[in-house]
């Protein structure tokens, strides 16, 4: 077919007669005349479809029939016919085209999409769209109900579907099949990629992870400042060990930038530490860092895959603990760290102690410190009892002083296993004791040679050894009686004093009241 | 005797962090219990373990949550600025 220049239609206007079918001026070509049929660029094989049935008969097309009639051509020569269509035939002609098209009934489409809106039916319309076109799409309830990933407008797509026409509206619209966020097999493969890459390097290895610090004073947060995960994690660390800092770096958590910004943040903290360390207080650098954010889609927590922040996690001069999403969501990140935590709050409760377990630990140890100091305190006082008995007993003098000893460790021995076999009374052991005492003495002599063999072992036990701890043995001057009792000792009373080594003089000051403070004090510890 | 300060007794228990005064504390109880020691240094040891005791159970009962921020000033020098807990705006 030949195409026709505006003289020929000109001609060719000027020759019909054409009816206006509502009577309009006819001295012009209306407006929707222009221009002429045979200059539009229609399918060719619609238009060559048309042009064989145009001399076809009238019986053929009813439909078209009147206009046909109309439209008759009164000058066939050059072949050319002009033919007018109904609004469906030339629809048609397009959905025949369309649906003939091998490269349209199968299509992937990317684009991003625009507003959406979902018909009481269920079916879903969308637009899709990119720099220069849209696309109208139509995505039907059972395929959108059976589908994982609902269109949301701002998100970048991939739409499988076919391209058909909609003829009642004329308009052309892709039919969805299946939606899925653009690039989803890529990210897949880059973060197979790039675990492959960064294990190689032995970066998610086991033997890199440190322990994390049993009470840390301080904790890095490297997460958003707004949000709830930064709220959650304060929350748990004042109910669980409120004797720390959180020291928080700010960082963006998703979207375009956020990766270089979770690693500068992490470096942030890793400086901070350095200086406060640098600079003589490394109280105030961070113990542990907890990396953190909330739960979202794959490409939400994408940032946390990238290298730069496995890198800095790895890098980071005290151990990591990260949080990241769900606990489903597992990112290199969280391969990098030195512990994983399932959630931001879990992260939380593992870098902190619960206090309330602590203070039971804190009570033991009060515990265990009265009951030993009230032991030692007791014991003191038994064996002091024991000894200053036999010594009574013995009228000790410097030339006796080795025996004296003996004496008083066998003495003591005899009656605290007295003490244990008959459990008597401390008047019954006491009459005991006096009565054992100079049968002791007296058998001292043959004894001697055997005494003095396991006399290395006993002196730890006898009274000297008790002199060597810094006690002292003290004895009225007047009567040489040992003095255990503030009412022996009488202010103005003269007394000797035993020490370890060599003895001193004393007189009782009136106003001392020495003795009963030590006994007050004794008593408190019980 | 308890009016006297000890001799070994010159860090206020006042001034001591949790950390330190635990790990004063296990000491003293170990030193306790191990035994052989002289009546003074017994008393002293439980005395300071008691005070010891008040302190770590005070920091904790007691104890409130510090906040900072690590803000970047130009030049790249950071400093820790005190911050609210609830307070969520940058």
């Amino acid at each position: 077919m030949s195409r026709s220049g505006p003289p020929q239609n000109e001609h060719l206007w000027g020759d019909l007669p054409i009816e206006e079918p509502r009577g309009d001026d006819r001295s012009k070509p209306p407006d929707w005349a222009l221009p002429a049929w045979d200059s539009l660029p229609i399918e060719e094989a619609a238009a060559a479809r048309l042009q064989r049935e145009a001399p076809g008969g009238d019986a053929a097309q009813p439909r078209a029939e009147a206009s046909r009639a109309e439209a008759s051509p009164t000058e066939p020569a050059g072949g050319f016919a002009l033919r007018i269509l109904q609004v469906s035939e030339i629809t048609r002609a397009v959905r025949d085209a369309v649906r003939s098209d091998a490269g349209l009934r199968d299509v992937w489409v990317e684009g991003e999409v625009g507003r959406v809106t979902v018909s009481s039916a269920g079916h879903a319309y969308f637009t899709l769209k990119d720099e220069r076109s849209q696309l109208a799409c139509v995505f039907f309830r059972d395929d959108r109900l059976g589908s994982p990933f609902e269109p949301r407008t701002g998100l970048r797509v991939v739409v499988h579907g076919r391209i058909d026409l909609f003829e009642s509206q004329g308009v052309y619209q892709l039919y969805v099949a299946a939606i899925q966020p653009a690039g989803f097999g890529d990210l897949a493969l880059r973060f197979e990629a790039l675990k492959a890459k960064l294990a190689a390097e032995g970066l998610f290895e086991s033997g890199r992870k440190r322990p994390l610090p049993q009470r840390p004073a301080v904790i890095g947060v490297a997460t958003s400042a707004t949000g709830a995960v930064w709220h959650d994690i304060c929350h748990v660390v004042a109910r669980r060990w409120p004797l720390a800092r959180l020291i928080l770096a700010p960082c963006q958590v998703q979207g375009e930038g956020s990766a270089a910004s979770v690693a500068a943040a992490l470096d942030r903290l890793a400086r901070w530490g350095e200086m406060c360390r640098a600079e003589g207080r490394p109280d105030d650098a961070p113990a542990v860092v907890i990396l953190a954010r909330g739960g979202g889609s794959l490409e939400d927590l994408w940032s946390f895959n990238d290298e730069r922040v496995v890198r800095a996690v790895v890098a980071h001069p005290v151990p990591v603990v990260c949080g990241v999403g769900h606990e489903v969501d597992v990112t290199l990140a969280d391969f990098a760290a030195d512990v994983r935590a399932p959630t931001p709050s879990a992260a939380a409760e593992m870098v902190v102690p619960d206090r309330t377990e602590v203070a039971v630990v804190l009570r033991e140890l009060a515990r265990r410190a009265g009951g030993h100091a009230g032991r030692v305190l007791g014991g003191a006082r038994a064996e002091l009892a024991a000894e200053g008995r036999a010594l009574e007993r013995l009228q000790p003098s410097a030339q006796l002083a080795q025996a004296r000893e003996r004496a008083g460790y066998l003495l003591d021995r005899a009656t605290r296993a007295l003490r244990g076999e008959i459990g008597r009374r401390r008047e019954a052991e006491h009459r005991l004791a006096s009565r054992l005492g100079p049968v002791l003495v007296a058998q001292m002599g043959w004894r001697r040679v055997a005494l003095e063999r396991s006399s290395a072992g006993l002196a730890a036990l006898g009274p000297q050894a008790t002199l060597n701890r810094g006690y002292a043995i003290v004895r009225r001057r007047s009567d040489d009686a040992i003095v255990r009792d503030e009412a022996e000792a009488p202010a103005g009373e003269r007394l000797s004093v035993r020490l370890a080594k060599g003895e001193v003089a004393a007189t009782v000051d009136p106003e001392s009241d020495t003795k009963s403070g030590a006994e007050l004090h004794a008593g408190d510890l019980r | 005797m308890s009016d006297q300060p000890a001799a070994g007794q010159t860090v206020d228990i006042a001034s001591l962090t949790f950390d330190e005064a635990l790990a004063e504390l296990q000491r003293s109880v170990a030193e306790l219990e191990q035994g052989g020691l002289a009546l003074e240094r017994s008393i002293e040891l439980y005395e300071r373990g008691v005070a010891l005791h008040e302190r770590c159970a005070g920091l904790l009962g007691q104890a409130e949550l510090r906040v900072q921020r690590l803000v970047e000033r130009a030049a790249g020098e950071l400093a820790a600025v005190d911050a609210r807990t609830e307070d969520g705006a940058e």
